[in-house]
């Protein structure tokens, strides 16, 4: 906390980055995602097992030197991120494990951008903490850009298969009436981008309040149509887009077995607007109500403060429908997860549990370094994704601040 | 040390206990209370307490050394912790303490042996005799092992048989106490059961006990409480403690140069014990301004003592999920921090062990304990208690420091708006026996009245 060295931060750019701007930055990184040379080709195929970081795509030396260099970048670039580590101290970082990762929540409280307000065309928020300021996390052209060079190749690799295109169907709300979403520019990315099939968004936003509403018949409808037409659709969504579906298909007694080279793919999030379900209740009843087996559901983990996901398999490898093993999610090449021991910079050992720390190489206009609240368990180079760590219950008789108690 | 199998906590783990064997347990407790402690006399009972608490505190007792040997892993807190909270709650079981409690509970010491009476009712001709319930049972909370010692010694002073139902992970100390009290008195400890079960996971359990129990007493989350109660017999008293939260108030006449050392390691002393896990433990201290020094430099000097402590007294390991609790809310106000000089953070570094956090703002805020302490700058009470209006209503105790004339207006101030006990700071999570639990006179909740008037 004390303010030991704030001249550290700032000085020396090296002379590889001399003339190098943010601008130039991301074209060269968009550029070299786009070509597949960002470790993408020699990237294993993710499976069950987790796998070493020797066995990423990217070596660490070169990650090293881009994360260097991008967070010299935003030191110069971004007033919030530099104050951020101007308070924290210490010395300049040598490896990119040493960058300071600001907190998700300072989203909230800073403009933790580069870009200049008049710059700005879109800002993503983070969802569900409607009464608090939202997290920001703001965009110009260039950014997403970037933003959509580093989500579609891995959103393909995990979920696209040779010789199947499936109807896309999101179940969120579509980008005119979810403007503020990172998760629908996403999706929207994918319908405009993809080589899949057609997409369609099935989803609904409350005019007033801006809550999302999903009619699960009209899903029902789509859906009964494509099993009559014998065409495979990909299902995309939160957690809690499911849930209403599941619950909506339970009440109208509906049965569903989706045609052969469907696929679901659910990302996180209840934030309070459906009752909670643990995944696995949630996938087995994906199965049962809608025939995708769990070697066909995929997850995926992203945060608005991001721009680029981790997901835990590629749809039909690895794993059984009996007793799966742990889903592990894995950041593309430009992304590393560290799992970090609370109170400490280290990183906990493998199969223990720490706090997802996340350093995005495609976080370009914000900080590459963004540490969450989300609590998970070590797995090679990626993790099993626990939950927030807000949740934590205390016993006896003492009140205890819990999630959402902050000022 | 391998204690025999007296309590049902004695048994292994994997011994099934079910609905048959707890009814028999609770009428074997009954049928040794009628043959035993129902005609005990109070001195006879305050001499086995205070012999046993006497024995807990010599270093050479093996339940003792058991105790705070096993205390990192059956009880969670370190060594120096159990031992500074287990001394500092035997030290005041002296027989004049017990019988002290008594008088002050029931106006008179002989109350619950004899006809007796205070002075008003022999003036009247009359007097009164007390009894405790016949089967007392307590619910215990996990967070800290006193409570359950403390309504163990009270059921014990009203001759109730008991039994109490241990929170998981809880029965490790009850159940060491009520050996020690079967080492001074068996027939005593046949009265006694101790069982451990997670709470909500054997309702079937539950149902016996609260169908033969005549007095419950409840420790822990409001919500827990709620539960039992409303699955109560309508016949059965129920004596609940819910959640209360507990804060620090210095004045700005107490808070003098001379005066900082002492106050920084008192009001440490409130946040090391028990790890700031019970409802006694302060969640922040607010400062008064206008003191010879400021809320900020008393912040930084409680960080010093917390530092010191760690390394003496350390905490107990956290789980995950509790030290990324802790983790998140220092993000929170470094962030907070970075932006000016409203906000300043304080913590261990390279562990979650202690934080402190100075805020200009009055606005009470809960710790997510675990030693996290809030230091609040206030213009005085009216403001702090203005600020605090969000937990009125749940304040345990208030630890105050303040001299002269004015600690009594101050006082009263906090008793009118609510709290329910005030004390010096530094003695926080030490209250004497003859403490008004929560505001309630805990022996004398136990009390049935029976009144003889007399010609």
């Amino acid at each position: 906390v004390a303010d030991n060295q704030p001249a550290a931060f700032g000085q020396n750019k090296t002379a590889m980055n001399e003339n190098l701007t943010l601008e130039q930055y991301a074209q060269d990184l968009g550029d070299a995602i786009r070509r597949e040379s960002m470790g993408l080709r020699t990237e294993a195929v993710p499976s069950q097992n987790s796998r070493r970081e020797s066995e990423t795509g990217l070596p660490d030396p070169e990650f090293n030197e881009l994360a260097l260099c991008l967070f010299q970048l935003q030191l110069e670039a971004n007033a919030a991120y530099a104050k951020f580590c101007r308070k924290r101290g210490g010395r300049l970082p040598e490896h990119w494990t040493e960058i300071p990762a600001v907190p998700a929540l300072a989203f909230k409280e800073w403009d933790l951008t580069a870009i200049p307000p008049e710059e700005r065309i879109a800002v993503f928020h983070s969802s569900g903490t409607t009464s608090h300021r939202p997290s920001r996390h703001y965009h110009h052209a260039a950014s997403l850009a970037l933003y959509e060079a580093s989500l579609l190749p891995w959103f393909e690799r995990h979920l696209e298969e040779a010789f199947t295109k499936p109807n896309l169907l999101f179940l969120t709300p579509p980008r005119d009436r979810a403007p503020h979403s990172s998760l629908v520019y996403m999706f929207d990315a994918i319908r405009r981008r993809s080589e899949m099939g057609p997409g369609r968004f099935l989803g609904e936003a409350d005019p007033l309040t801006g809550e999302w509403r999903l009619d699960s018949s009209a899903v029902v409808e789509a859906l009964e149509e494509a099993t009559r037409l014998n065409q495979p659709v990909a299902l995309l969504g939160t957690a809690f887009n499911l849930v209403h579906l599941l619950d909506g298909m339970a009440g109208q007694d509906k049965v569903l077995f989706l045609p052969a080279g469907s696929r679901v793919m659910e990302t996180g999030g209840y934030k309070g607007r459906s009752r909670f379900m643990p995944k696995d209740e949630l996938h087995k009843l994906v199965t049962e109500r809608l025939g995708i087996p769990s070697g066909r559901i995929v997850c995926e983990y992203g945060m608005s403060e991001l721009s680029s996901q981790a997901y835990d398999q590629a749809i039909g490898l690895g794993r059984g429908t009996q007793s799966a093993p742990a889903r592990v999610f894995h950041f593309p090449p430009w992304a590393r997860a560290r799992l970090v021991a609370p109170g400490t910079n280290r990183e906990v050992g493998e199969g223990e549990t720490g706090l997802i720390r996340i350093y995005d190489l495609a976080n370009a206009w914000s900080a590459l370094a963004v540490q969450t609240e989300d609590l998970g368990i070590r797995r090679g180079a990626g993790f099993e994704w626990l939950g927030r760590a807000a949740r934590a219950e205390p016993r006896g008789c003492s009140l205890q601040a819990a999630g959402g108690f902050l000022p | 040390m391998n204690l025999p199998n007296y309590f049902l906590a004695d048994l292994p783990p994997e011994a099934a206990l079910t609905p048959v064997l707890i009814r028999e347990c609770c009428q074997t407790l009954k049928r040794n209370r009628e043959q035993y402690l129902a005609a005990q006399s109070t001195s006879h009972l305050a001499g086995v307490l205070s012999e046993a608490a006497a024995n807990w505190l010599n270093p050479d007792d093996p339940l003792r050394r058991l105790a705070l040997e096993s205390s990192p892993s059956q009880t969670g807190f370190s060594e120096p912790i159990l031992r500074r909270g287990l001394d500092g709650f035997f030290r005041h079981f002296a027989p004049a303490n017990l019988e002290q409690l008594i008088r002050q509970d029931l106006g008179h010491s002989q109350r619950l042996d004899q006809w007796s009476g205070g002075e008003t009712e022999i003036e009247d001709r009359r007097s009164a005799l007390g009894f405790g319930p016949e089967f007392l049972l307590h619910v215990t909370a996990g967070n800290l092992p006193v409570p359950a010692l403390m309504s163990l010694t009270l059921g014990v002073l009203v001759r109730s048989a008991q039994f109490v139902k241990c929170a998981r992970g809880g029965c490790f100390l009850p159940r060491l106490f009520a050996h020690s009290i079967y080492q001074v008195d068996p027939k005593l400890a046949s009265c006694l059961e101790i069982a451990e079960w997670e709470g909500g996971r054997r309702t079937d359990l539950d149902e016996v006990l609260f169908e033969e129990a005549d007095c419950v007493t409840a420790t822990g989350r409001d919500s827990t409480l709620e539960s039992i109660r409303s699955r109560l017999p309508r016949r059965t008293r129920f004596l609940g403690y819910g959640q209360k939260v507990s804060f620090g108030f210095i004045a700005k006449e107490a808070l003098t140069r001379f005066h900082l050392q002492k106050l920084a390691t008192g009001a440490a002393e409130d946040v090391t014990a028990w790890d700031q896990m019970g409802c006694l433990s302060p969640h922040l201290f607010y400062v008064e301004d206008g003191a010879a020094i400021s809320a900020l430099q008393f912040a930084e000097h409680l960080a010093e003592e917390l530092a010191r402590r760690e390394t003496v007294e350390p905490r107990r390991p956290l789980e995950a999920d509790q030290a990324a609790f802790i983790q998140i809310r220092r993000d929170f106000y470094e962030i907070r921090a970075a932006d000016g000089d409203q906000t300043q953070i304080w913590s261990s570094p390279d562990s979650t062990a202690w934080t402190v956090v100075y805020e200009a703002d009055p606005l009470f805020q809960i710790s997510s304990l675990n030693r996290f302490i809030h230091v609040k700058a206030t213009a005085g009470l009216d403001e702090a208690l203005h600020h605090a209006e969000s937990v009125r209503g749940r304040v345990s105790t208030v630890g105050l420091a303040a001299s002269g004339p004015r600690i009594r207006d101050l006082a009263r101030q906090l008793a009118r708006w609510g709290a329910a006990r005030i004390c010096p700071i530094g003695q926080m999570q030490n209250p004497p026996l003859t403490w008004r639990h929560d505001g309630r006179p805990a022996l004398g909740d136990l009390v049935r009245w029976v009144d003889w008037e007399r010609d």
